[in-house]
């Protein structure tokens, strides 16, 4: 018998364009915490993905309790006790929480008799068992649509330990989590990891680590950098070997410059498709050299306000003024032209047209002004040469310049293109909603940076992350929203992360 | 599959396909020969003679010369009304290809055809008006009543919500019942039971014209094929409404962000392409035909959307694929009674042709898939100078389909 | 009154079972505009079946037709699945295509089989009339509606009782909804999407087969090609307003059959010649749009509806 439950020897995975895996070998004791660190792209997931049977490695071979295994779906992994919590759930919006857990396992009952069917009382009784013996509590007949994140995030766990998982993979649990919320979640993986459990946890944040993994393994472009010793390890070696240099931790930001106001929000409603009332009565202001930043758990309501702000989303009340002229009521156009650019959250499906070339792409905002459109008919040599300046200035790369497939540019890229666009914009008012999710840390230092420079240039900044870190590093002023409301505006400096942390999820004292 | 013979099978294939340039030219070409094969099979097992059913449709359309004819007509005269299917067949398709850019399925054009076939008839074909009058008149309505059922579907989409599939449709049968109605009720022929025959100033075909002692109908709305090609491919490439209409296409949510109107585009294309459907209609019931048969669509308007999806959507490449499906449909005819091979061959032709154009996008990312794994084997092969196998590739054949 | 309901209800039911058909394959997430194929086929195959099978004369003609309808139509289904699941075309254009290919097929077919087996130069295949309630138990037959009303009325709400306790009782029901909304779930819980969807898409076929051929009797007392009347886009509209689910989509069809009954008893009472029957045709296509006007924009179409399903994108 193997002193490791899980064995990962040679594993290579390629896909279409790139080496995910690169002959990576791991080894996992029972009952330790095993930490995965790298940054996007690093191959983490698709290394887990591969243990959790969603795809095959192309070489190399895995061991589980010392016996060599194929998992060919994740229904042969379940077999083997291995379940995994996604980053993005993988849960059915309109299913209650108990038929979501019992999915695929579900318990049956006979009706009449003879007719084979779903035993939906006893899958929910198990579940509030299962939820009591845990300590993850929740109510087994609530639908996943009507409950938060951290709640669904319980869901996720409970699939596993109804499941009976031994080996549990958690990929990038704390990512949507407030602090509190990942002081319990800790918590409870500690306790799984008393009862006898394995852990898997990637990530990228390294205090994590420190709190709760017993080793950790870094990976850097699908390579295995080396496997150290969490408690022995500073974050910072660990952050150098992730990035493979030294990592400037700070970022040098000047005294702020407060000009006049730019942005004015009043008792500003917005409803859902639903018609609840999703973003209720916000109230804040922007200043010219001001960053406004929003702070909160997702789905609280904030890319709504983002997106009422710049007219994707309808207003039910309140009033919305830019530079003293009220806008609450004009088009997206009106107010692009008016000076407001926008940084959304999914850049790849409302920021970029994916199809469409950098080129065409570059001049999204501004096609049908001169040069790039006269008398209807279109330049295409000032498409070129505008992309090409863009390029240059902004240093976006691309396998093809201005001609490249949106598509097929890396998510760095495709967001250095998008902020290009909307700094060129010259805008009073700049909105960037989460502008460094799921980006490497080199690209996120930029990206700060050029905040930064947008603030210190006189343009107000509304910034909406879901990191506080980010919010702490970056913001002037911080506003809390919690279920639609601004609970707190308070000016950075009084406020500490872990007091908005206690907002974020509605304490307010 | 075999090891060996997979990579030297995969070689082959990416000689021809593997440019992907030339992709949106082969692939289309394999599709065609890829269901000629099969209904050359089919063909094969009725006992009839594929080669001389295909030569047959060739004939019947004027595209190389039958056995014999009957006096003072030939080969011109069968390639004249050839062209002037061919003509309604080409609006049709650029009228699918418009409504596609900004991403909606107008599978209405039949029934858009018919409504502009009749309006332009009663209001025009049954005036005494001059030819000089008639004919812009007749273009003229043709593409105002194509327009309006083409901007109700738009609209319906816009402010309702409404699946343009299933409103075109509903509006499809409406026509044709409602035409159906006053054709019976008012303008049948008692001896046709069609529509009585329009006059011969309004028909958009010159008849009995003799040309090199050949008597042929001369297709005017054939000169309006180059405008009309040449209008889609500056509108798709070179203006900001066609930029706009890409936008809306390709991604509807970013096409807000950037301040476009979805819905103003929705309905302008609509538009547009219900102005399309509707010269194809006039082009078809007052050009080629010159009454309409009450309580039937044409099939035109279905084949159409089998010539966009072949040609890309490309208003060239609409115009080459035009010409082939029209060969099939016409040419079956002569085909049929020549070869006595039923004429509903045809259409399976052009369904079959439809089908395997369906799969394009997948024949493509199998296409990407196969140049990656020679790309990845020709550098393991270059690296294994040194004796270590190369990487197994007939593995993830097995499970390409998956992904 | 009574032909009013009878003529109602005979074409509601069969507009019911292929919306069922539709219901299933797009609450598993596959568009299916290919319902009118479908039925199409589904009534060539059973129609077929009784052409070659029986001389006329045989009493169990009608089950006999609807078991080989629905064995066609579940059939001529597996392209829409090959098309949509294992080659990833876009399911819209997949099913408009399968209804033209349906078309060219089934008139093809019945030509070619006419004049090869029967030496006719015809596409129709001679249907007697489905057998009425009142025929089978003579003890009803006095009885106004029950007593005229066709078997197949009775057996497509039993079919549509099964449908329905499958879809939402039982375990293969939830993982073909959980599909519809988020097939990486289905996945990670170790369920089959493909297969599923797969399976889905077929019992649309089926369940369209068995329409069809109801339609085929009910209609015309024969099969020929002019089956294909847009019935199959009328049960998709039906389902929309049904909002994908099964009880509101028989109040839309029942809808839509008593407003072409009515349409009829009117057009009779008003002694309208019959030319007018062309416009009575309109009305279950207007109302359609009528109702899709106020209905559309409330509506909720299945999350996953329509998308291809890619393992390995998150």
């Amino acid at each position: 018998m193997s002193e490791y439950i899980v064995e990962m020897r040679g594993v290579t995975k390629r896909f279409p364009g790139i080496v995910a895996n690169d002959n990576v070998s791991i080894a996992i004791k029972k009952g330790e915490i095993y930490a995965l660190l790298g940054e996007n792209g690093a191959g983490k997931s698709t290394l887990m993905s591969m243990l959790f049977g969603l795809y095959e490695p192309d070489e190399g071979e895995i061991y589980v309790r010392g016996e060599k295994v194929t998992l060919e779906s994740p229904a042969a992994a379940a077999k083997l006790g291995i379940g995994m919590v996604h980053q993005h759930f993988r849960l059915i919006s309109n299913y209650t929480i108990a038929q979501n857990i019992v999915l695929g396992i579900e318990p049956k009952k006979r009706l009449l008799g003879f007719l084979p069917t779903l035993d939906i009382k006893k899958a929910n009784r198990d579940i509030a068992e299962l939820s009591r013996r845990y300590g993850l509590e929740v109510d087994p007949t609530q639908k996943i649509e009507d409950v938060g994140v951290s709640v669904q995030q319980r869901v996720e766990i409970l699939k596993m330990l109804y499941r009976e998982a031994e080996i549990l993979i958690f990929d990038e649990p704390t990512a949507m989590l407030t602090p509190q919320e990942i002081e319990f979640l800790l918590k409870i993986i500690l306790e799984l990891r008393a009862g006898g459990k394995t852990i898997i946890l990637i990530t990228h944040k390294l205090e994590e680590i420190k709190q709760v993994a017993d080793r950790c393994a870094v990976l850097a472009r699908g390579k295995l950098i080396g496997v150290i010793d969490a408690a022995t390890t500073s974050t910072r070696e660990m952050a150098n070997m992730m990035v493979g240099r030294e990592v400037e931790t700070e970022i040098e930001k000047k005294p702020a410059n407060f000009g006049r106001e730019i942005l004015k929000v009043e008792g500003l409603t917005v409803k859902n498709d639903d018609g609840l009332e999703v973003v209720q009565d916000v109230g804040f202001s922007v200043r010219a050299g001001e960053i406004f930043a929003v702070a909160g758990v997702s789905g609280n309501g904030q890319i709504e306000l983002a997106d009422a702000v710049a007219g994707l989303a309808k207003t039910s009340g309140g009033r919305i003024f830019l530079d003293g002229e009220e806008i609450t009521h004009a088009s997206v156009r009106d107010r692009i032209l008016r000076g407001m650019s926008y940084i959304p959250e999914d850049r790849q499906n409302v920021g970029l047209v994916l199809d469409f070339d950098l080129a065409e792409n570059l001049a999204l905002k501004s096609y049908f002004k001169e040069p790039f459109c006269r008398k209807g008919f279109l330049n295409k040599s000032a498409f070129e040469e505008h992309g090409n300046r863009l390029i240059e200035e902004y240093d976006i790369r691309s396998g093809q310049g201005i001609h490249t497939q949106v598509r097929s540019m890396s998510g760095g890229n495709q967001q250095k293109a998008i902020i290009a666009r909307e700094i060129e914009l010259e805008s009073k008012l700049m909105i960037f909603v989460q502008p460094t999710r799921g980006l490497d840390i080199g690209a996120i230092e930029n990206i700060r940076r050029q905040i930064l420079a947008e603030r210190d240039a006189g343009r107000a900044v509304l910034l909406i992350s879901l990191e506080l870190d980010e919010i702490m590093a970056l913001a002037d002023t911080i506003g809390v929203i919690y279920r639609g409301k601004l609970l707190k505006t308070a000016p950075a400096a009084e406020l500490t992360s872990r007091k908005a942390g206690e907002y974020m999820m509605g304490v307010s004292a | 599959m075999k090891k060996k013979s997979g990579s030297g099978f995969r070689r082959a294939v990416l000689a021809v396909f593997g440019d992907e340039r030339r992709q949106s030219i082969t692939i289309p070409v394999f599709a065609v020969v890829l269901s000629l094969l099969a209904s050359a099979v089919m063909l094969l097992a009725l006992g009839k003679d594929p080669i001389n059913a295909f030569l047959g449709m060739l004939r019947g359309c004027g595209i190389i010369p039958k056995a014999n004819y009957a006096a003072r007509t030939g080969m011109l005269t069968d390639f004249m009304s050839f062209l002037n299917v061919l003509a309604p067949m080409i609006f049709a398709a650029l009228a699918v290809a418009v409504a596609s850019k900004t991403g909606l399925f107008n599978i209405g054009i039949s029934g858009q055809m018919l409504f502009a076939g009749f309006i332009a008839t009663v209001v025009v074909g049954y005036s005494d008006l001059p030819a000089a009058a008639a004919l812009p008149l007749v273009i003229i309505i043709g593409i105002v009543a194509g327009a309006l059922i083409g901007g109700i579907i738009g609209f319906l989409k816009y402010k309702f919500n409404i699946n343009e599939v299933v409103s075109s449709i509903m509006l499809n049968y409406i026509i044709q019942y409602v035409v159906s109605f006053f054709i019976n009720m008012y303008y049948v022929d008692p001896v046709s039971r069609q529509s009585m025959y329009i006059s011969d100033a309004s028909r958009l075909t010159v008849t009995g014209v003799e040309i090199f002692g050949m008597k042929a109908d001369l297709p005017l709305a054939m000169l309006l094929v180059p405008p009309a090609i040449i209008f889609a491919k500056v509108l798709f490439d070179r203006t900001k409404i066609g930029y706009e209409m890409k936008s809306v296409g390709l991604s509807r949510n970013a096409a807000r962000y950037a301040g476009m109107s979805v819905g103003k585009n929705m309905v302008l294309s609509m538009l547009v392409s219900g102005a399309l459907a509707g010269l194809a209609g006039v082009a078809y019931y007052l050009g080629y035909f010159n009454s309409i048969q009450p309580g039937v669509l044409t099939s035109v308007g279905f084949d159409s959307i089998a010539v966009s999806i072949l040609g890309n959507y490309n208003p060239l490449g609409i115009f080459f694929s035009s010409f082939l499906i029209t060969i099939v449909s016409k040419g079956s005819t002569y085909m049929s009674s020549s070869a006595a091979i039923p004429q509903e061959i045809a259409s399976i032709i052009t369904g079959l042709i439809l089908v395997v154009s369906a799969c394009t996008f997948f024949i493509r990312t199998k296409l990407a898939r196969m140049s990656e794994r020679e790309l990845e084997s020709r550098r393991a092969a270059e690296a294994a100078e040194t004796p270590r196998p190369a990487v197994p590739a007939a593995d993830d054949d097995s499970k390409g389909g998956e992904r | 009154m009574e032909t009013f309901i009878s003529d109602g209800l005979s074409f509601a039911l069969p507009l019911f079972v292929i919306a069922i058909g539709g219901i299933y394959s797009e609450r598993s997430g596959i568009t299916n505009l290919a319902l009118e194929g479908m039925l199409g086929m589904g009534a060539f195959v059973g129609a077929l079946a009784v052409v070659l099978f029986t001389n006329g004369a045989f009493a169990g003609e009608f089950y006999l037709a609807m078991l080989f309808a629905l064995l066609g139509g579940a059939l001529f289904a597996v392209i829409h699945a090959v098309l949509c699941i294992n080659f990833r075309a876009n399911q819209v254009i997949s099913g408009v295509v399968i209804n033209i290919l349906a078309t060219a097929l089934a008139a093809f077919l019945a030509k070619l089989i006419n004049s090869a087996v029967f030496g006719q130069n015809s596409n129709k295949f001679q249907l007697s009339t489905a057998p009425t309630l009142g025929a089978i138990f003579p003890g009803i037959s006095g009885v106004p509606v029950l007593g005229r009303m066709y078997v197949f009325v009775p057996i497509i709400l039993v079919v549509a009782l099964a449908a329905w306790f499958v879809l939402y009782k039982t375990r293969f029901g939830m993982h073909l909804r959980a599909c519809g909304d988020n097939p990486h779930a289905v996945d990670a819980a170790g369920g089959n999407v493909a297969r599923t969807r797969f399976i889905a898409v077929i019992a649309s076929g089926a369940l369209s087969g068995i329409g069809g051929i109801c339609f085929a009797y009910y209609i015309a007392a024969n099969f020929s090609p002019s089956i294909f009347m847009g019935y199959g886009y009328l049960s998709i509209a039906a389902l929309i307003f049904g909002n994908w689910r099964v009880m509101p989509t028989l109040a839309a069809c029942l809808l839509f059959g008593f407003a072409r009954s009515g349409g009829y008893a009117v057009a009779k009472i008003l002694e309208l010649p019959s030319t007018f029957s062309n416009l009575i045709m309109t009305l279950p296509y207007i109302v359609t749009l009528l109702l899709l006007v106020f209905f559309s924009k409330s509506n909720r179409a299945p999350r996953a509806l329509g998308e291809i399903y890619d393992k390995g994108k998150r």
